[in-house]
């Protein structure tokens, strides 16, 4: 294992890493969240920058990610047993985040936090993140379909190939199969839901429809501060500084900036049935949405 | 030395989708400018015949893993045939639609091959280094970015649908076709599609709906949603309504857009007869786009519109169905 | 007056019965010590000033006149009573004694007596009528324990009279001058010629009667419904004096803490215990609740007979195992049966609107609605169990600091175009003008907010806002039992302000306009807060603010709960229309007894699944009403009112305005 891909002008494959489960006994299931800004948060853009302002914004869990998170509990508590371990990848106040999630029932967080993960990419993300996993054992493990942030919908994805899992994303419905070694997920396609069964462990990503995310109780809240956070740096697990972050990135970003403003809203003229002729067209053309 | 472009068509029942169109024809002006060869990749089960006709788009050959175990789309199966056609064809860039194929495909495909992958792209340019920069949105289209792989390859793309232009086909024009043995066995596909259930306007999830056209106090009455279904129907999405018209008894309550209903986030929400009260913005207000008919000129939904007819409902949206159905035919 | 054989055999019936008295209200007692401890000594002279007025005066009974005038005949006939009760003890006892040793003011008193043993039982028998024929919706059917209580008093009564008429046939005394109902019954059984025997028979046979009935009364008060005429003057004396508006506050940093609100009988304090039999079930509750009028599974009044029911089912073994636990055993934490769920449903307690409306009309100052909010408490912070919709609304708050989750760098964005300032740019501003999240973002209300300012702008008045800043006051998030986000919104609003030394508030809202005055000085945050109509008002008075004489119009006035019964601001709405031309045409149900719009206590953010609309009632109630406008005073009446005359049809003959907009539209320029 550990086949480089660097430029040397050959392509090749890249060898999963160590997959490390359990088998029988109570289920294990490990939770990725990220802490994003709220969606309906004023975003700004430094000039010349790669990254939006990151002051003066609210920041939440990733609300894909909160689905995820209610799943895992929620099997929890259907098999009466189990282990939840919260993982997020992020700077220092990301930690607010696995509290939140601690809050809700999960057991215990990880937070991968060191300034050389700043800047990484859904591969190098995907990367840090599976050698974490390679620390803690899991039957199963979850997270959102995408983060709102940057909206690449990669991450677990990327994942689930690093650490040789398979994968079933945008999932509305999971069911643990009663030998806890498959499960059947509905996963969204167009126009259509695909009924997938798969092995476990395995890598699911939320979609929204999946559950209704709990909302934490005040005991939780406070329970939550008594919970173990387990912090990690890239050399804690192993990671050179030129496989993480920018450095580690294969795709990076050149700029950002904010796009032309959007256009009033306009009230389409002409006579109703023109109007309404004309509104298609538009949605097909300018708005590009059918 | 990987070099030239090539695009991965993604084939639905024996026809190739429009993005699968679109990206060969961005694949084509792509590789023109970088100098280099266009092919495209073309994976299921019964697909050797309609690999050709991508010829007409400017593909050179067209790669085809035809394996029975294929027919549904398996994230074992087509990454592995594809990745075995990017180490025949050794491409400096990989293109798909970003369709639920595309999003899923994508990543698994970068992440193997240990290169970076930019999604949802709604331009793509070359610079001066011979390396794509590629436009994709980020935070909800709040921010647009410009990304790269400088080193990475191949230089994975997916690209938004019904944003590029195809080219016109050019019908004298035939792809070689290139069969390719992945080397794929049923039983190391660890997923497995049982079944596909259909979505039809009552069963979707107006959650997970893309398109949603809702009805308010302005419909009147329950039968009067039929057109809204027609319209719906048209644009492959659901229907939803107000409170005013849940309360009325015109929609089940599971339909309700609102603050005390669904909370929704369709790429495109069209408000038929509802005024827009905040409670029932609350619920709809991050729709990419908005339509609103209405025949109050004042109403508050107005303001979030991006386009709004002042008009009759009932003589704006059937002509809107009309158009619809019309356009998207060959969707 | 007995010989000794009747003595013993009273003697025996005394003690048996205060035997039982003292067992029964002894226990009841101790079950009161079963709840938490809350102060409630503080300022004993206002105290007694509300005691003699309430329980000697009677005036809050009196509020229902015809009823409760026949109460009061019945409790003043008791008070009177009393003395000669303790008489006909003595007399049994001791030949010839008598209470007042012969002096003439006892002559007086017999007199008294005789005025009310008429009296009384006039009363009774009328409060028999009503309930036995008139049968109102606000008593309880059947109740066993009335029909004792109407035979006990009347029978009380009639036997003390006919004894007595049956010892004055032989002839009067000179102190018997004032018994002028004894003589008159006297006359009419000297016709009938009774034998000595006969006439002292039938005496002593009354004169039994009456003293067995008070004892078995004594008996039997504390084992009933009427253990209401033990609790009731402490309930009197002990009322709650906080702000009306004020909830309790929590201790959440207690980490030790296992639960928060009340789910268990014990976690009421020893008042809530109180209320509890102090209650007669009068209903005056339940007739004034919109909840229970719009046929919601709430009932203040059965609210309160459930929980009684409850104390005294499970309150024994709980005392029982308290008492038992020494102090080297076991602390086994006595398990109480958990309330909210079970004991009171939830649908009960998410009905509440809690417009108190139950707390102002009860005549014995029992607090239903605190202790709703406080099982609220319980389920929020502890189960995480509420309708669904509200997690929708606790996030946004969270997050965006507004129920309805818009971006709270907007919250200034409906007043840049009016040249209104934000505090931070002008600090040194004399008004502070609180938005509220409707003010801010809700579409209409946005309009009573650009009134206002140009009301402000008019009077040249120098204030600001603060803009993005503000947060939501946390009302609905209290009033819905999540105590915790309430104070965290509390917190940063107080710090906020104190941040800027804010002195005067104003704001549109009553919810905000409570919660500011009342509710945050626990936090730190003191100020001058005053409700917009007050201000208006305020500027007339003084001549800042000068009307356009326009026509007389008629308009219709809403009382809202939180401006009204929460804080008695009554007068000053109504002055501001009259100042601006209006004539008011008054509801049935106005001021005290106005009727909620069904907003309040959180129920804004709700679906209303049970029952009738809040709001279509209301609103029904103020079309007949026939007036052309409705005028409100609050953002959250405003939306309902509106909503209830849209889902009527009516929004083209009735239009909805605040009080801020009819008075923008008639401002004089000049």
């Amino acid at each position: 294992m550990g086949a480089t891909t660097q430029n040397s002008g050959q392509l090749q494959e890249r060898e999963p890493c160590v997959v490390n489960w359990k088998g029988r006994g109570a289920m294990k299931i490990v939770v990725l969240v990220k802490q994003v800004p709220d969606t309906e948060a004023k975003i700004e853009v430094k000039p010349g920058a790669t990254s939006i302002v990151a002051e003066n914004i609210t920041y939440v869990v990733n609300p894909y990610d909160e689905y995820a998170v209610e799943e895992a509990l929620r099997i929890k508590e259907k098999l009466g047993q189990g282990d939840v371990t919260v993982v997020a990848m992020g700077p220092e106040k990301a930690t607010e985040a696995l509290r939140t999630c601690l809050a809700m029932g999960a057991d215990k967080g990880v937070h991968l936090k060191d300034a050389a993960f700043d800047g990484s990419d859904s591969y190098a993300t995907a990367l840090a993140l599976s050698k974490a996993l390679q620390g803690i054992p899991y039957d199963l493990v979850l997270c959102g379909k995408q983060a709102i942030d940057d909206d690449n919908a990669a991450v677990g994805i990327e994942l689930a190939e690093l650490l040789g899992l398979p994968h079933v994303a945008v999932v509305t419905k999971l069911e643990i199969g009663v030998d806890r070694r498959s499960a059947v997920c509905h996963r969204e396609i167009e126009g259509a839901s695909e009924v997938v069964e798969t092995s476990l462990p395995a890598v699911i990503t939320a979609q929204k429809g999946l559950n209704e995310p709990r909302y934490a109780s005040l005991k939780g809240i406070m329970t939550a501060k008594k919970k173990p956070v387990e912090v990690k740096d890239a050399a804690s697990l192993g990671l050179a500084p030129d496989k993480v972050g920018t450095q580690g990135s294969k795709a990076k970003i050149l700029n950002m900036s904010l796009p032309p403003q959007r256009a009033a809203g306009k009230i389409v003229p002409g006579e109703p049935p023109d109007a309404a002729r004309q509104t298609v067209k538009l949605l097909r053309e300018e708005a590009k949405v059918i | 030395m990987a070099q030239g472009v090539l695009v991965f068509a993604e084939q639905r029942e024996g026809k190739f989708r429009k993005v699968a169109v679109e990206a060969v024809s961005e694949g084509k002006r792509l590789s023109d400018k970088l100098g280099g060869e266009l092919n495209a990749a073309v994976v299921g089960t019964g697909v050797k015949d309609i690999a050709g006709s991508l010829g007409s788009y400017g593909a050179g050959k067209v790669y085809v893993v035809d394996h029975p175990g294929l027919q549904n789309y398996s994230s074992d199966g087509y990454a592995k045939a594809l990745c075995k056609i990017v180490a025949e064809t050794q491409p400096s860039v990989l293109l798909m639609g970003c369709t639920s194929m595309g999003r899923d495909l994508g990543p698994k495909v970068a992440a193997r091959l240990g290169t970076g992958i930019a999604p949802d792209c709604t331009a793509l340019s070359v610079n001066s280094d011979g390396k794509i920069v590629a436009t994709q949105p980020m935070y909800a289209g709040k921010v647009i970015v410009q990304v790269a792989c400088p080193t990475a390859t191949p230089q994975i793309f997916t690209l938004r649908p019904n944003v590029f232009s195809p080219s016109a086909p050019d019908e004298s024009r035939s792809a070689e076709v290139v069969q390719v043995d992945a080397g794929i066995s049923s039983e190391e596909l660890r997923t497995k599609v049982k079944g596909v259930i259909k979505a039809t306007g009552a069963t979707v999830d107006l959650t997970e709906a893309q398109v949603i056209v809702s009805g308010g106090r302005g419909m009147g009455g329950a039968e009067n949603f039929k057109v809204l279904e027609e319209l719906a129907a048209a644009l492959g999405g659901a229907v939803g309504a107000s409170r005013a018209a849940v309360d009325a008894g015109w929609r089940d309550h599971q339909f309700q857009v609102g603050q005390t209903g669904k909370t929704v986030s369709p790429v495109l929400y069209i408000a038929c007869g509802i005024s827009g009260s905040i409670q029932h913005l609350a619920g709809m207000k991050t729709s990419k786009v908005i339509v609103a008919v209405n025949k109050d000129p004042e109403a508050p939904i107005f303001k979030v519109a991006d386009y709004g007819i002042v008009g009759d409902l009932f003589k704006v949206v059937p002509i809107m169905v009309e158009e619809a159905k019309r356009l998207l035919a060959d969707q | 007056m007995l010989g000794i054989g009747g003595k013993i055999v009273l003697l025996l019936c005394i003690v048996g019965s205060v035997g039982l008295f003292l067992h029964a209200a002894m226990l009841r007692y101790r079950l009161l010590r079963l709840g938490k401890s809350e102060p409630r000594l503080d300022r004993i002279g206002f105290r007694l000033q509300k005691f003699i007025a309430n329980v000697l005066f009677q005036r809050s009974v009196l509020e229902r006149p015809l009823p409760g005038l026949m109460h009061a005949l019945v409790f003043w006939g008791f008070l009177v009573f009393l003395l000669a009760t303790m008489n006909h003890v003595g007399e049994a006892f001791s030949k010839g004694f008598s209470i007042f040793f012969g002096a003439p003011i006892g002559d007086y008193y017999w007199g008294l007596v005789d005025l009310f043993s008429v009296l009384v039982l006039i009363g009774i028998l009328a409060l028999a009528f009503r309930r036995y024929v008139l049968k109102p919706e606000c008593l309880t059917f059947p109740s066993r324990e009335s029909a004792v209580i109407i035979v006990l008093i009347s029978g009380l009564m009639i036997s003390y009279v006919l004894a007595e008429a049956l010892r004055m046939v032989p002839g009067t005394t000179e102190s018997d001058r004032f018994r002028f109902v004894g003589a008159f019954v006297a006359q009419g059984f000297r016709p009938l010629n009774l034998s000595e025997g006969a006439r002292h028979a039938g005496f002593m046979t009354f004169w039994w009667i009456h003293i067995l009935a008070i004892l078995f009364f004594l008996a039997y008060i504390p084992r009933s419904k009427h253990l209401h005429l033990l609790a009731c003057p402490f309930n009197e004396f002990l009322l709650s004096l906080r702000p009306k508006g004020e909830l309790t506050t929590l201790n959440l940093e207690d980490e030790a803490a296992e639960s928060f609100g009340v789910s268990k009988i014990n976690e009421f304090t020893w008042k809530d215990l109180l209320d509890f039999y102090a209650c007669i079930e009068c209903g005056r509750c339940q007739d004034n609740c919109p909840a229970h009028l719009s046929e919601k599974p709430l009932s203040p009044k059965l609210l309160i007979q459930d929980l009684k029911k409850h104390l005294l089912a499970v309150g024994p073994t709980l005392m029982q195992k308290r008492g038992d636990v020494a102090a080297d055993t076991q602390p086994a934490e006595p398990e109480a049966p958990t309330i909210p769920g079970s004991v009171i449903s939830d649908d009960t307690l998410w009905a509440c609107t809690s417009c108190r409306a139950c707390v102002e009309h009860c005549p014995l100052c029992i607090e239903p609605l605190g202790k709703i909010v406080d099982m609220r408490r319980y389920l929020v912070l502890v189960e995480s169990r509420f309708p669904p919709e509200a997690v929708t609304v606790f996030k946004n708050m969270e997050t965006n600091s507004n129920p309805w989750g818009i971006g709270w760098s907007q919250r200034g964005d409906w007043a840049k175009e009016l040249g209104v300032k934000k505090l931070s740019e002008n600090p040194n501003a004399e008004l502070l003008f609180w938005v509220g999240c409707s003010g801010a973002f809700d579409d209409r209300n946005k309009k009573v907010s650009v009134a206002f300012v140009k009301i402000l702008q008019t009077a040249g008045v120098n204030f600001a806002i603060l803009g993005e800043e503000e947060k939501c006051c946390g009302d609905s998030a209290r009033r819905l039992g999540n105590e915790y986000l309430f104070q965290m919104l509390a917190q940063e609003n107080v710090e906020t302000l104190n941040r800027y030394k804010a002195k005067k508030i104003v704001t549109t809202c009553p919810h905000g306009f409570n919660t500011l005055k009342n509710e945050y000085p626990r936090f730190g945050g003191n100020y001058s807060v005053v409700h917009h109509t007050q201000l208006i008002m305020e500027l007339i008075r003084t001549g800042r603010l000068k009307l356009k004489n326009g026509s007389s119009s008629l308009v219709t006035y809403h009382d809202s709960c939180y401006l009204g019964r929460y804080n008695d601001v009554y007068d000053e709405p109504r002055d501001v229309l009259k100042a601006a031309g209006f004539a008011i045409t008054r509801l049935v149900r106005e001021r005290r007894s106005s009727f909620c719009c069904g907003a309040g206590g959180g129920r804004m953010w709700l679906e209303e699944k049970l029952g009738k609309r809040i709001s279509e009632m209301r609103t029904k109630e103020i079309i007949e009403k026939g007036a052309k406008t409705v005028a409100t005073a609050c953002p959250f009446c405003l939306t309902m009112i509106e909503d209830g005359l849209k889902e009527m049809n009516k929004t083209d003959a009735v239009q909805t305005k605040d009080l801020a907009e009819l008075v923008a539209e008639r401002l004089s320029t000049s």
